[in-house]
């Protein structure tokens, strides 16, 4: 088991190294830096010398990059370029409302994906088995920020029901989560689809074995062999809810975009073109931390579902 | 009984449901709140540190500067009631109005010196910091008078000291090196409550403000890049005012009783920028040739959505713009004449056009296309903000045509400066004795003199053009009708929220 944890741990920390040396690099290869688009089209070429030396921009790539990965190895992500204010506090400000959108949405999934699933699976043939087969076939194939914008004309446009921005004025907040319910739909649309389309093959590749046949054959009760199955299914589901999960993050990235969220997405966006490099860093820190972290949870999840996997 | 009870219940709960949606109608509508959406957003509040249209148009509301800009583009008393310049031009004495900031401190001299030091603190490495290098030292002679002293006359300070980057301080908040971009406190007509990013901006109105309280309580200002979805929240109410309406909106806003589209002249001076380092592109003549083969007019009617073509660097509607100076005629062949005579042929050029400026874009589409009418061919090549500062306007000045927009200037010095050396400007333009002009224009404090020395200036731009000149184009925003008072800085384009309130 411990020998696991530090194997496990060490992957994570080569993972997290590799990535942010990627990231720093790539960041530093686009032309312009956080100095340029400061000063803008006024600043003169003195002044934006004088400004990239108040960022700390003015040092070679090897010392930044060392002033870098010290930061980090101290738990320290740097102060934002543009918001001149640590990133810890832009991440903190940032995070809770990509959470309740990937939580919002992976809730959904989950339900939408699930339950059609199990319906579908128990009952192939049936009508909803072929309304989940042309559900999840047209939810994969809508690009995301196409079907935000036809549920923003719809029911915010048209019918008035929800409001066209993501998020009130006042931020999040439990009235908020009204705003959130669009933009949840839709990043929970093309992932409910998916998990569909798994839990219906798992349903049906359990329906098949020879167990449920026995308990069939045995006399019981419909409802406790849909019990078995379902029992068995869900586990093979799993690492696909973990991918989902992992994944729900950078789709947040489309979805805030379209329906003017304040959050991760945004954040990376703006400091891309900011050149905020330290801001593009954490940010990068946190999605590997959370994508890595969610997989582990995951993998342990599934050994508590499937005793068969207890090896470790 | 049992049943009138219940009927009774359920007809007082929906009189109560009615009433709650009433109170709350009604309780929007008396709270007197002002919800504006903005494309762009700022990228800090503090004043001295940033260039950027957008954080000025927001800190507007939330500082005051010594003299300001009113309706008219002319400049006026502010935080100083009066002010005098001495014989010489090499100091300015500040009489300072009684006003108080919303941490509750009075406003006096010395906050005004802390102010003027901190922009010239080289760690505060302010954008601006070139516009006030003049300054030689900044003294509070009593408690409300402040003396800047000049090495040099520098008429175009009164200019800067009028701009979004003129705002005052408070000196104890300044010592103590309190976080201005994130918690901005001023003198200003509203009170910084909140910012969330890319949200929205939370103004409260300040009752002690100078010129007297705000008419409504609130202003909420939402960052909505997208004009569409500005329009969409000017519709169903959640907006009030929108800063953003694309050409094609216009009609819709306009047929709607309930809206009303405002129209005004921008500040800004819409070019083509010609790379006056190249070969081909070295000869005046060919620069005339591009700028009678463009029809600028209708550039502006299909990508800018309306605006008034310019012949120079300036735009329409500036005081400076001498009346002498007309826009290039289009005339295509007159176009081509020109381009026989300069002997250029089957010219082929790099254009490189800004996102996410779409409207930059399509005017360069249709740049590209009035050219090949001549026989010259562009080929477009879009590049993102930041490459464009650093490699097209900076840098190594990669491109042969680019399009863009410059802000205005309330002095032609911040627009000119640099246009004469070809090291310090963007298409290259070189010309000795235009920036000697140029050296006295900045100087220059006999109003009439100076207005002589632009006018030559302009005069040269437009016969060197290194622009292709496409005009200014009409700032227009979209209001509630019964939205009254809310206007926009002339050449600043910053918000003013003072005299605002619903009918």
């Amino acid at each position: 088991m411990t020998r696991y944890l530090v194997g496990q741990i060490f992957s994570f920390l080569v993972t997290l190294w590799v990535v942010l040396t990627l990231v720093f690099l790539g960041m530093r290869a686009l032309p312009g830096d956080a100095a340029t688009i400061l000063g803008g089209m006024d600043a003169n070429a003195e002044q934006i010398a004088v400004i990239r030396e108040r960022l700390g921009l003015a040092g070679s790539l090897a010392v930044q990059y060392s002033d870098f990965m010290g930061g980090i190895v101290q738990g320290d992500l740097g102060d934002s370029l543009r918001e001149r204010r640590p990133v810890t506090a832009v991440l903190l400000d940032r995070l809770p409302v990509t959470l309740a959108l990937a939580g919002m949405a992976f809730v959904l999934s989950l339900v939408i994906g699930i339950g059609l699933g199990l319906l579908a699976g128990l009952a192939p043939g049936s009508i909803i088995d072929r309304f989940t087969t042309l559900f999840a076939t047209a939810a994969l194939a809508l690009p995301e920020f196409w079907f935000g914008f036809l549920l923003i004309l719809l029911f915010a446009v048209n019918l008035g029901w929800f409001p066209v921005l993501g998020l009130p004025p006042s931020g999040l907040s439990w009235q908020a989560s009204w705003h959130l319910l669009l933009p949840a739909f839709t990043l929970a649309l093309p992932r409910s689809a998916q998990v569909a389309r798994l839990t219906r093959a798992q349903v049906l590749e359990q329906r098949m074995s020879d167990y449920v046949r026995t308990a069939r054959s045995k006399g019981l009760h419909p409802r406790g062999v849909t019990r078995h199955i379902a029992a068995n299914a869900l586990p093979g589901v799993l690492p696909l809810l973990a991918l989902e999960l992992g994944g729900l993050l950078t789709g947040t990235i489309v979805v805030e975009q379209v329906f003017g969220l304040p959050g991760l997405g945004a954040t990376i966006l703006g400091g891309i073109s900011a050149r905020d490099y330290p801001v593009v860093q954490g940010v990068t820190v946190l999605a590997v931390a959370v994508y890595i972290g969610v997989n582990w949870i995951a993998d342990l999840l599934q050994a508590v579902a499937d005793p068969r996997l207890r090896t470790v | 009984m049992e049943l009138a009870k219940r009927s009774l219940s359920r007809r007082s709960l929906a009189f109560a449901l009615a009433a709650a949606i009433v109170g709350t109608l009604l309780g929007t509508a008396s709270a007197q709140t002002i919800t504006m959406a903005m494309a762009a957003q700022p990228d800090t509040l503090d004043p001295q540190v940033t260039s950027a249209t957008a954080a000025f148009q927001v800190s507007k509301s939330i500082y005051d500067t010594l003299v300001e800009v009113d309706r008219n583009g002319d400049i006026v008393p502010a935080l100083a009631q009066s002010y005098e310049v001495a014989e010489d031009s090499l100091s300015y004495t500040f009489h300072l109005t009684e006003a108080t900031f919303h941490d509750g401190t009075a406003l006096d001299a010395q906050d005004v010196v802390a102010t003027l030091q901190r922009m010239l603190d080289p760690e505060t490495a302010s954008p601006k910091l070139s516009e006030f290098a003049a300054i030689t030292g900044v003294e509070a002679t009593d408690d409300r008078t402040v003396v800047v002293s000049l090495s040099q006359p520098a008429p175009a300070l009164i200019a800067s000291l009028a701009s979004g980057w003129g705002a005052i301080l408070p000196s104890e908040k300044i010592e103590s090196g309190h976080d201005f971009g994130n918690q901005p406190v001023g003198t200003g007509p509203f009170a910084f409550v909140e910012w969330q990013r890319d949200n929205s901006v939370t103004l409260n109105a300040f009752a002690d403000y100078y010129q007297g309280a705000p008419q409504v309580d609130q202003v909420v200002i939402r960052f909505v890049p997208d004009s569409a979805v500005q329009l969409q929240g000017l519709t169903t109410g959640e907006f009030d005012v929108i800063d953003t309406v694309a050409s094609a909106d216009q009609a819709t806003i306009e047929s709607n009783a309930d809206l009303a589209l405002v129209r005004d002249p921008s500040g800004l001076a819409l070019v083509a920028a010609i790379n006056t380092r190249r070969e081909a592109l070295a000869d005046p003549r060919v620069r005339q040739a591009f700028n009678h083969a463009v029809d600028s007019q209708t550039v502006l009617d299909v990508a800018y959505g309306g605006g008034t073509p310019i012949g120079t660097f300036m735009e329409a509607g500036s005081p400076w713009m001498p009346d002498s100076i007309e826009p290039f005629a289009y005339d295509p062949e007159r176009a081509q004449e020109l381009l026989n005579e300069a002997g250029a042929s089957g010219l082929s050029l790099d254009m490189a056009l800004p996102q996410p400026y779409e409207n930059h874009i399509q005017a360069g589409q249709m740049i590209q296309d009035y050219l090949s009418d001549v026989g010259v061919s562009a080929e477009i090549r879009i590049v993102e903000w930041g490459v464009w500062l650093s490699d097209v306007y900076g840098g190594a000045h990669d491109y042969d045509l680019t399009v863009i927009g410059h802000t205005g200037k309330l002095d032609p010095t911040g627009r000119l400066d640099g246009y004469a050396t070809e090291a310090d400007n963007y298409p290259g333009f070189d010309d000795p004795e235009m920036a000697a002009w140029l050296e006295s224009g900045s100087q220059e404090t006999d109003p009439d003199a100076r207005r002589q020395v632009y006018t030559n200036v302009l005069q040269r731009m437009h016969d060197g053009a290194p622009f292709i000149y496409i005009g200014t184009p009409d700032r227009v925003h979209a209001r509630k009708a019964s939205l009254e008072g809310f206007w926009i800085t002339p050449m600043l384009d910053s918000f003013d929220f003072r005299t605002a309130h619903f009918e």
